[in-house]
């Protein structure tokens, strides 16, 4: 080993890169004995499910378009949960001790974090449309073949893929406790949904703030104006204030 | 270099830490001891921006810790070897952490054989290690930046006694190459033998500083048993001696074993046990101090295991 020489840290010495952060935060999402299961298992059953709608629609039913949004049925629901555990298992396993050692700046680490899981739900809306084509080619016999959707369906399959596990890792971000997380981002949309069912003038405004309604219909349908709002309207409440209150709490809090 | 400026942090009314000052200089090992409990770890933690200190501040080589821009390469920080993912292998944890701080990959098998930590134990998931393994790759990880300081939280936990013989000759040798080490123990044994200067913290606050010289002063000190420890007494008070019991029957003389030894035999008292106590006296000091029901036992072994020389006069 070197002689320890300097004792002063030079003024040219410059953090490590942001896209070195993200590279790394990828990486620790997948080598990990959970981390490197999740994603295959995610990926199998996004196929089982694309197979079982390309084989129950046989025939002209089975478009591109409708297979690609059964596709996105299993990461709409699992992305979330991976998005938790990205910044649950640091906190859990108490990782965050190394982390934040490594990377002092926590705002960057969560950044990093936002960022990685952009990435992966990018690489899982390849996979679902890929899986999609694949079988509307092999199974469908519409007009037009497996060229039979819109861009602005796919556009909007991917920002309901990327918002659904960042709403993951707000929420993550929020609580810090892996459980609880989970348990909380599962639970709420259903009270809001039974509350909805019991107070009538609730049901009313569902469409701009349940995550079940408009933004859940964002693979299926091309939107209006109006559906547009309340997928903003939604999205302010299911990812930006978890995000704010997780932005806070993530980066102030004392590491046990 | 490490700064801490009185330090404070409070949960409620609680003070965990309570202005708490130190500091450690390049080429030395500071010993930060204390009790469990006693506010070691939330010290280091606030040194290394984990804990947000509720008053006071604290530099490392003249910055907060937060303000260095790529601290791993600075500062090497052990907090808590447990504080691992079980699923990650070993390699794997300390090659994130190298991708990170920008070192290469030769640079974590060289870690890797510096703790001692072969190919097959590199490969094992973290979850399987032991604690002592744990704790190598925990030093291997704090090493990997090749840092000028290292804030190591009882790094010897865990360790069997060649692992701790290991760890005490890395430390050294990290020093004597110029650099600064911090290390928290709750057992005055396992830093004394490493450490050049030793921090006493009890109940949040510091309640010693110094190098062990200045910590028992210069004063000798002998551990005595006769065959009338009465007459002893006396004789040694005769002398204008100091002289205490210990926990265990035997007196404690503020003399060397020569003196005490010339003075029983003036005395005429048979000696059945003479000996230098000076390690004692640190370890007394250390229980005095921190007063905590878990230093007893080790209190009672230390005194035992220290040359103490049996003879018999006549």
């Amino acid at each position: 080993m070197s002689a320890l020489a300097s004792h002063t840290i030079p003024a040219e010495e410059r953090r490590p890169a942001f896209s070195r952060l993200v590279t790394v935060e990828l990486r620790k999402m997948v080598d990990t004995r959970s981390g490197f299961w999740l994603p295959i298992g995610v990926t199998a059953i996004t196929l089982i499910t694309v197979i079982i709608s390309a084989l129950v629609h046989h025939g002209h039913e089975a478009t591109l378009a409708h297979l690609f949004r059964n596709s996105l049925m299993p990461s709409s629901f699992l992305l979330p949960v991976l998005g938790i555990l990205l910044v649950c298992g640091e906190w859990t396993q108490r990782t965050t001790l190394a982390t934040f050692t490594l990377i002092p700046d926590r705002g960057r680490v969560l950044s990093a974090k936002l960022a990685a899981s952009l990435v992966f739900s990018v690489a899982a809306f390849v996979v679902c449309l890929a899986f999609s084509a694949v079988f509307a080619e092999l199974v469908g016999n519409a007009p037009g073949g497996a060229g039979g959707i819109s861009v602005a369906i796919l556009g909007q399959g991917l920002l309901f893929m990327m918002t659904a596990m960042m709403i993951g890792v707000a929420f993550g971000a929020a609580i810090l406790v892996s459980a609880p997380g989970i348990v909380l981002y599962l639970l709420l949309p259903t009270v809001w949904n039974a509350l909805a069912g019991a107070i009538h003038s609730l049901e009313s405004i569902g469409n701009w703030l349940a995550l079940g309604n408009t933004w859940s219909d964002l693979p299926q349908q091309t939107l209006s104006a109006t559906q547009w709002a309340q997928v903003g309207t939604t999205l302010c409440v299911w990812l930006v204030l978890p995000l704010a209150i997780g932005w806070y709490r993530f980066r102030t809090r004392d590491v046990n | 270099m490490i700064e801490a400026n009185s330090l404070t942090k409070r949960y409620g009314a609680r003070a965990a830490v309570q202005d708490v000052s130190f500091s450690c200089a390049p080429g030395t090992v500071t010993g930060f001891l204390g009790p469990n409990g006693a506010g070691k770890s939330t010290t280091l933690k606030m040194l290394c921006g984990l804990a947000h200190p509720t008053s006071g501040n604290s530099t490392l080589l003249g910055r907060p810790f937060t303000e260095i821009p790529n601290p791993g390469r600075h500062v090497g920080v052990l907090i808590d070897a447990s504080a691992a993912h079980a699923g990650r292998r070993g390699r794997e944890t300390l090659a994130t952490s190298a991708k990170l701080l920008g070192v290469s990959d030769a640079r974590v098998d060289e870690m890797l054989e510096l703790v001692g930590l072969d190919d097959a134990a590199a490969t094992k998931r973290v979850g399987q290690y032991s604690l002592g393994m744990r704790q190598r790759l925990g030093i291997a990880h704090a090493l990997l930046g090749d840092p000028e300081l290292l804030i190591l939280d009882e790094p010897a936990n865990g360790l069997d006694p060649e692992g701790m013989r290991w760890m005490r000759g890395l430390l050294r040798d990290f020093a004597a190459r110029g650099g600064t080490v911090l290390l928290s123990s709750h057992l005055l044994h396992e830093v004394e033998a490493i450490a050049d200067r030793l921090v006493i913290i009890s109940g949040g606050k510091i309640a010693a500083e110094g190098t062990r010289d200045e910590l028992i002063g210069d004063q000798a000190m002998t551990r005595v048993r006769s065959a009338d420890d009465h007459a002893l007494r006396s004789a040694l008070r005769s002398f204008a001696i100091e002289v205490s019991a210990t926990d265990d029957g035997a007196l404690l003389a503020e003399a060397t074993p020569e003196q005490v030894g010339e003075v029983a035999l003036s005395a005429g008292v048979a000696l059945r046990e003479l000996g230098s106590a000076r390690a004692g006296g640190l370890e007394r000091l250390f229980f005095e101090l921190t007063q905590s029901a878990d230093a007893a036992p080790d209190h009672a072994s230390a005194m035992e295991d220290h040359s103490t020389l049996q003879e018999t006069v006549r």
